[in-house]
Parts: structure tokens; C-alpha cells; sequence
């Protein structure tokens, strides 16, 4: 990014929407890591330097932890914002649907990038359906340029109608890049001190009753007045038998297609801003006025759902449009042929065989991972999320659900014993994961002397998500000091008496601290065990790794336990040759493998 | 209107070479739209990105509709080549000599001659410029590599383009 306040640039879709916050006067940013959402906070942090902003911006410990801060920001006067993924809004949905109800005072935004596919996620849920349950007005943006308008719009909107917004950008809108032309910056807003009321900002049962008929209201209204609740025409065909009504990141791929192909130019296209509220009437006349419509929108049919009558209409509820999966080009294009009356396009069925994912060549995790099913043979292992959930390529995770899940599942997977029950339970969770959604989990496994051991592999980053900081760091996402939560008081401090800290690379104490928690939790039964496997992520910022070299000898006898247990990409099989080898291009040097082989033919290069 | 896909695994600089296309592409002045693969993925996994020059909307290439395949890693070519419309090119980091259809140049051997593995992007995107009907030139790239803030870095990427140049010529 350059200096000049209005010109040009080659923007990721999470960077045009940090930019439109910034433009909108935004004063307070809170969110948590998430693909596809984390480069939004990352990017504000950038603009705040290279704008000199004011803009206070925070990593939160949590997704519920982010939106009350927001929330607290707004009542206070300022715009502010909260930004996370969408199952991030699961875990915030407690505050979200209470806040729609009590309203905002500065302007809120809550951005949620959704994952139709899904990449990178665990689900395909859609946020504009969310945002319909909570009763929150929702803005969906087909391009990075877009993106960026809606910002500054949804501030407007949640000024106006004094409710929070929500941004719902897809991931083909996240991580799209495209040349966007930026604005300068507004002063940040304040709309005044915050005034106690404690029948508003407090309210008890009889006072959400009268609030929740002033929100039904302010969503009325907006229907009623906002252009963009309203379908907009965007490509007016030449016939008119045919529409196709679009929203999001998918109607960009209706745009293109319809543009690409004359046999397409009969059909009428309309694009809704706001999915919800939208104007069903507006949406029923297209229907009404059309020999059929064609609805094209991810990941739910938000849009089909508000119709009256849907006799004319294909999309997901008759089964037209796929209930699952993300809706790329190629699908949309066979839909609207298909609307027009054509056949689907001739495409050569691709032969993919993608590379699985791995932790990389020098991972910490990685001899954590290989040292507990040493130690913990044919126990259950309850995984976590984050870069160590690829654990399971070493068949070291056998479960993964959601943020800390790892914890609370192991006690009670520990509740079953006898021959039907696992031979004890170990459970994997990162840092970052740990702060959070892991302590209270943890609280609930000592105060219930769930017997598991759990092991928390600090690699001092949360690293999947591109290395934001975590709450053990003594600075802020853009450098302000910060206190430094040290993680071992923490666990004490949850009532935890085994808590043991080590350098997974160190294979002596690995083994030999495995082994007393072992003994701790399922010999002397005294109950949760934390065992703390400390190093820095190879990837991480000035991490230096180790340029020793290693070869593998003549003794090898292709029994492939370093390919098969330890899962090290670095080490290959060179075929033709019929012998392994380590390629010194990933190799980061960690000598984990020397440890490992049965044979000892993995050594030092002199 | 060009459109172009770029692959190879994870951590081989993909998404460097995208933005680095579409920047030199914004500032002369043609829409451009891109989409990169972040996540999970990019532990080494495959990856792949899609660049469209000309008025789209949709940042992501139709099968069948790239001009260009530009490809880090022959294995991630094979589960790209669907995107490559007829008379498309591909353009590879590889070993073995030139098909029809198909330029290639050892990049990672001439990045690891320049010390680093990791040049092997910048090496196989300055081969690339010299073919025709490439959306930029060499003269494009060296301006847009040259404001890289990092002194050292910038030379080495400058070294790569060279490599890739002097293969080319």
C-alpha cells in the first residue's frame, strides 16, 4: 500500500473492507483470527499506520469477547466494529441477538466472512440466514470494490436505524483482489457521552417485549425505504420471459457468465444489496412478471424463503440449484443455460488429485504429535482447532468440532470405561485456541476430576490463520503494549496441580514428561494432567531455524515409519532408486527424525 | 482480456506473483480482478490462483478459459490443465524439455544457483515475460520489483528476474 489518500490500488477483498471502516470514521476494532476473515483487522492495522488514524484496534481473546467490545464502543458514542468467520459468529450470538434488540448508539458493524465450499471452515452456514434469525439487517457485497462501499454504507444504515449490521463478504470476496478507489478518510464519528437508561441498555423481560417491537419496526422501515432492500437491475435482457435474482459474491459469476454468452442475453438479472430485510414485494413482481426466475445465492435460499408464492420459481427449495457446495462460475453458467432452455456446457471432467495439506517440515507440533502415540498407544486423541488438527495425517487426532472442543469432549469420552471404553484420553489443543474457548472447558475437567491428559502445544502464534498475536504476548495486534497472560499461572490457576512444560524437540524429556503424566492421570488417577509442549512456530517472524543437514543412510530398510509416523515432508521416497531421501530445500534442521528411525540411518550431514 | 492461472504447493510464493501482477496491471490502467487461496491449504498443500484482466466481475477462471497456466510444480499442472482453453500455454518450473503447448525452465535449479529455492517464483515469471502474448513485460516487472522496501530482498528478486530473462533469450 502506497501514501496518497485517493487513488487506486490492487486490494484484497479484507483489505478494501479495512479501508472502507477507516474512510467510515471507525474508531474501535475488535476480532478474532479466521479463514476467511483474518486479513480485515490486519489490513486496518495497516491503514492506522499509513493514515496516522486514531483507530484502537484488538485481537480479542474470543469472537463474543470482539463483539462486546464493539458493542461497549458503540454505546459509548463511537463507531466501531467487530470482525470474525462465520462459525466466529456462533460463538458470538449470545451478545448479537441481545444487542439487535437493545439497539446501538455510534454506529455497529459486524463483519462475517462466510465459506461456501467450504475451504476452510467446518461448516457452510450463511450469515445473511443468521443475521435474519437475529434480526439484523445485512449487506452482501459481490466484489472488493463493493466490499469496501458497503462498509461505509453499513455504518450509515446502523446510524439510521440505530441497530447492528452486519457485512457478510463470502470468501470469493475476502481473497478476490481487484483494483479499488479509495476515498479519504473521515474524522471519526461521535454521537455523544453515553447517557444511563437502564430500562434501554439494561433491559428486563417487560422492557425487551416493547424493544422488540421498536426492532420489528426499524426493520419495516428499512424495507420500505433502503434502494438497496430492493432488486436492482443490473442487466436488462432483450425477452421477457426470464430473470435470474442474485446476491453476494455469486452474482459477480451471473454478471460474467450472462456478459460471456449471447445465447444468454434474453434473460433480465437483478442484484439485492440487503437480502435481509428485503423488499418481498419488489421480489414477488419480478417473479410474478416472468415466465420463471432463476435464484442464485450462497449459501441458503435467504432470498426464496421471502417470497409468497415460488410456483415460478428455480432455486434451492425445488431442487434446481445444488443445497450444498460453493456455486462456482461452472455451475452458475449451467444453471442459466439451463433457465434459458440450453443445454449444460461441454467441460472436460477434471482429473484432480490435490496435495494434502501437512504441518511443515520443523513443526513443533510434529514430534508432539509422533512422542503422544509413542507414549499413549491406542488411547483417543480429541483434537482441536487450528494448524495442529493436521495431526491427523499422523493419526494422532481422531476428533475435531469446534474451538476448544477438545477439552470438554475428552471429559467425557474419560467418563466411559470398561472394555468398550477408550484406553485413556488425550487432548490436543494450541495456545490460542486454549485462551479462547479451552479455560472454561478446562475449570469443568478439574472441578469434575475428569481423568485425560491434556497437552497444549504453545507454538506462541496463532499460526494457521497467517501468525496474529495471542493474550500471551505483551503487545496489541498493532503493537501497544500489552500485559502478557502467562499461560502456566493460568492453568494452575484453573486448579490444574501437573503442570509441566517442555521443548517438543528435546525427545529425552518429551518422553519422559509423556510418561509422567501418563502415570499422573491414569495410574495414580489424580486427574487432568496439562502437559505444555513450548516452541516458537517455524514460520514465525524472526525465528531463526537450524541449517544442520541430514542424510539417510544404507541401513535404511524402507520400513517408512518417518513417512508414515512422523509424516515429515521433507523426507521422500526417490523412486526408480528404490531409497528414501531429505530434501534440503524444506528441511528446517530439527533432527526429530534422527530420534525416530528403528534402524538409525537418518544422521547429521558433517 | 487475459486470463491466467497460477499453481504450485504451498509456501512457493503463488500469491507474491498474483499481487505482484496485479499491481503492475492497476497501474497501467486495465480492470483486474484476482483470487488466491489462503488457509489450511497453504501448508503445503496445492494452490492455486486466478487473474482476469479486462471488465469482470467475478475474480474466478471458467474451465477451459485460461490463456495461461503458470505452474510451479508439474504435479499441480496436471490439476490445473482443465482451466487452459484450447491453444492455451502452459508455462512451467520443470526439469524436462519443452512440449508443444508447454515452455518450461528448470526455475527451481537456476533460484537454488541464486542461493535461495524460495526465488524460484520471481525466476519462472521473468521466463514467462518473454513469451508471447504474456500480459507484461520484463521491463513492467523490474519497476514493480524494484519497490520492494527491503534493500536485500529486492536485489534477490531482481537476480531472479534476471535468471529467468537470461533463460528465456
Amino acid at each position: 500500500m502506497g501514501t496518497q489518500d485517493s487513488d487506486l490500488r490492487f486490494l484484497m477483498g479484507n483489505e478494501a473492507i479495512g479501508r472502507g471502516l477507516i474512510e467510515a470514521g471507525c474508531s474501535v476494532a475488535a476480532a478474532y483470527p479466521g479463514t476467511p476473515s483474518s486479513e480485515v483487522l490486519e489490513s486496518l492495522v495497516r491503514w492506522k499506520k499509513e493514515l496516522d488514524h486514531p483507530i484502537y484496534v484488538e485481537w480479542s481473546v474470543n469472537e463474543k469477547i470482539a463483539f462486546e467490545v464493539a458493542y461497549g464502543a458503540s454505546l459509548a458514542g463511537v463507531r466501531s466494529v467487530a470482525i470474525m468467520k462465520m462459525v466466529g459468529l456462533n460463538v458470538a450470538s449470545d451478545p448479537f441477538l441481545s444487542a439487535a434488540y437493545l439497539g446501538v448508539r455510534g454506529g455497529l458493524v459486524v463483519v462475517v466472512a462466510d465459506d461456501p465450499g467450504p475451504h476452510s471452515s467446518q461448516t457452510e452456514q450463511d450469515s445473511r440466514f443468521f443475521a435474519w434469525f437475529g434480526k439484523v439487517p445485512v449487506l452482501d457485497p459481490g466484489t472488493p470494490a463493493e466490499a469496501r462501499d458497503m462498509a461505509v454504507r453499513a455504518f450509515e444504515l446502523s446510524e439510521k436505524y440505530q441497530v447492528p449490521v452486519l457485512l457478510r463478504p463470502c470468501l470469493r470476496v475476502c481473497h478476490a483482489r481487484q483494483n479499488v478507489a479509495l476515498a479519504p478518510p473521515q474524522e471519526p464519528k461521535n454521537v455523544g457521552a453515553f447517557e444511563k437508561n437502564w430500562t434501554r441498555w439494561a433491559a428486563t423481560p417487560k422492557f425487551r417485549f416493547v424493544l422488540h417491537g421498536e426492532l420489528n419496526e426499524k426493520l419495516a422501515n428499512m424495507r420500505k425505504d433502503e434502494p438497496e432492500s430492493r432488486p436492482a437491475l443490473i442487466s436488462k435482457g432483450n425477452g421477457n420471459s426470464r430473470a435470474v435474482i442474485t446476491s453476494g459474491s455469486v452474482s459477480s459469476h451471473v454478471r460474467d457468465v450472462i456478459a460471456s454468452d449471447e445465447r444468454l442475453g434474453s434473460v433480465d438479472v437483478y442484484k439485492v444489496g440487503i437480502p435481509f430485510p428485503a423488499d418481498a414485494e419488489a421480489l414477488q413482481e419480478i417473479v410474478d412478471s416472468h415466465d420463471e426466475t432463476l435464484f442464485v445465492e450462497e449459501t441458503y435460499p435467504v432470498l426464496e424463503l421471502q417470497l409468497s408464492d415460488r410456483r415460478k420459481v428455480r432455486g434451492r427449495l425445488a431442487g434446481h440449484v445444488p443445497p450444498q457446495g460453493e456455486l462456482i462460475p461452472e455451475i452458475v453458467e449451467d444453471l442459466i443455460l439451463s433457465l434459458v432452455g440450453e443445454e449444460p456446457a461441454q467441460r472436460e471432467a477434471p482429473k484432480v488429485k490435490p496435495r494434502r495439506p501437512s504441518l511443515c517440515a520443523g513443526c513443533p507440533h510434529r514430534p508432539a504429535f509422533f512422542m503422544t502415540r509413542k507414549i499413549f498407544e491406542d488411547a483417543v486423541y480429541t483434537g482441536d482447532i487450528g494448524c495442529y488438527t493436521l495431526g491427523v495425517n499422523m493419526g494422532a487426532v481422531d476428533t475435531c468440532l469446534c474451538m476448544g472442543a477438545s477439552i470438554g469432549m475428552a471429559g467425557g469420552f474419560s467418563r466411559i470405561s470398561g472394555p468398550d471404553g477408550p484406553a485413556g484420553v488425550v487432548a490436543t489443543v494450541g495456545d490460542s485456541t486454549f485462551y479462547h474457548a479451552g479455560v472454561p472447558a478446562l475449570i469443568n475437567a478439574v472441578h469434575t476430576r475428569a481423568p485425560f491428559v491434556m497437552m497444549i502445544m504453545d507454538n506462541n502464534i496463532t499460526a494457521m490463520t497467517g501468525g496474529q498475536p495471542t493474550p500471551a504476548h505483551d503487545y496489541l495486534a498493532d503493537g501497544a503494549p500489552g500485559n502478557a497472560v502467562n499461560m502456566e499461572k493460568l492453568v494452575r490457576g484453573c486448579g490444574v496441580d501437573f503442570v509441566e512444560v517442555v521443548d517438543p524437540y528435546d525427545y529425552e524429556a518429551l518422553d519422559t514428561v509423556l510418561r509422567k503424566a501418563k502415570s499422573y492421570t491414569f495410574e495414580e488417577n489424580k486427574g487432568v494432567s496439562v502437559v505444555i509442549t513450548r516452541r516458537a512456530c517455524v514460520r514465525a517472524p524472526g525465528v531463526e531455524v537450524s541449517d544442520k543437514k541430514f542424510g539417510i543412510g544404507e541401513d535404511c530398510d524402507l520400513c517408512m515409519s518417518c513417512v508414515r509416523d512422523l509424516e515429515c515432508p521433507a523426507i521422500y521416497y526417490v523412486k526408480g532408486e528404490k531409497r528414501m531421501d531429505i530434501d534440503d530445500d524444506s528441511c528446517t534442521g530439527c533432527g526429530f527424525c534422527v530420534h525416530i528411525c528403528p534402524v538409525e540411518a537418518i544422521q547429521a550431514k558433517a | 482480456m487475459v486470463e491466467m492461472i497460477l499453481c504450485g504447493r504451498g509456501g512457493q510464493g503463488i500469491v507474491f506473483l498474483t499481487r505482484q501482477l496485479g499491481e503492475i496491471i492497476t497501474a497501467k490502467g486495465l480492470g483486474v480482478l484476482s483470487s488466491e487461496t489462503h488457509g489450511m491449504a497453504v501448508r503445503g498443500g496445492s494452490i492455486n490462483s486466478h487473474l482476469r484482466i479486462g471488465p469482470f466481475s467475478s475474480s474466478l477462471v471458467r474451465q477451459g478459459h485460461a490463456d495461461f497456466l503458470l505452474s510451479l510444480d508439474p504435479g499441480e499442472t496436471r490439476n490445473n490443465i482443465h482451466y487452459l482453453k484450447p491453444g492455451g500455454l502452459i508455462m512451467e518450473n520443470s526439469p524436462e524439455p519443452d512440449e508443444t503447448g508447454i515452455r518450461r525452465i528448470d526455475a527451481a535449479r537456476l533460484a537454488r544457483e541464486l542461493g535461495q529455492v524460495q526465488l524460484e517464483n520471481v525466476v519462472l515469471l521473468g521466463f514467462a515475460s518473454q513469451l508471447d502474448g504474456f500480459p507484461v513485460s520484463a521491463e513492467e516487472i523490474r519497476t514493480q520489483l524494484s519497490k520492494h522496501p527491503k534493500e536485500a530482498v529486492r536485489q534477490m528478486n531482481l537476480r531472479a528476474l534476471q535468471a529467468g530473462l537470461e533463460y528465456a533469450a
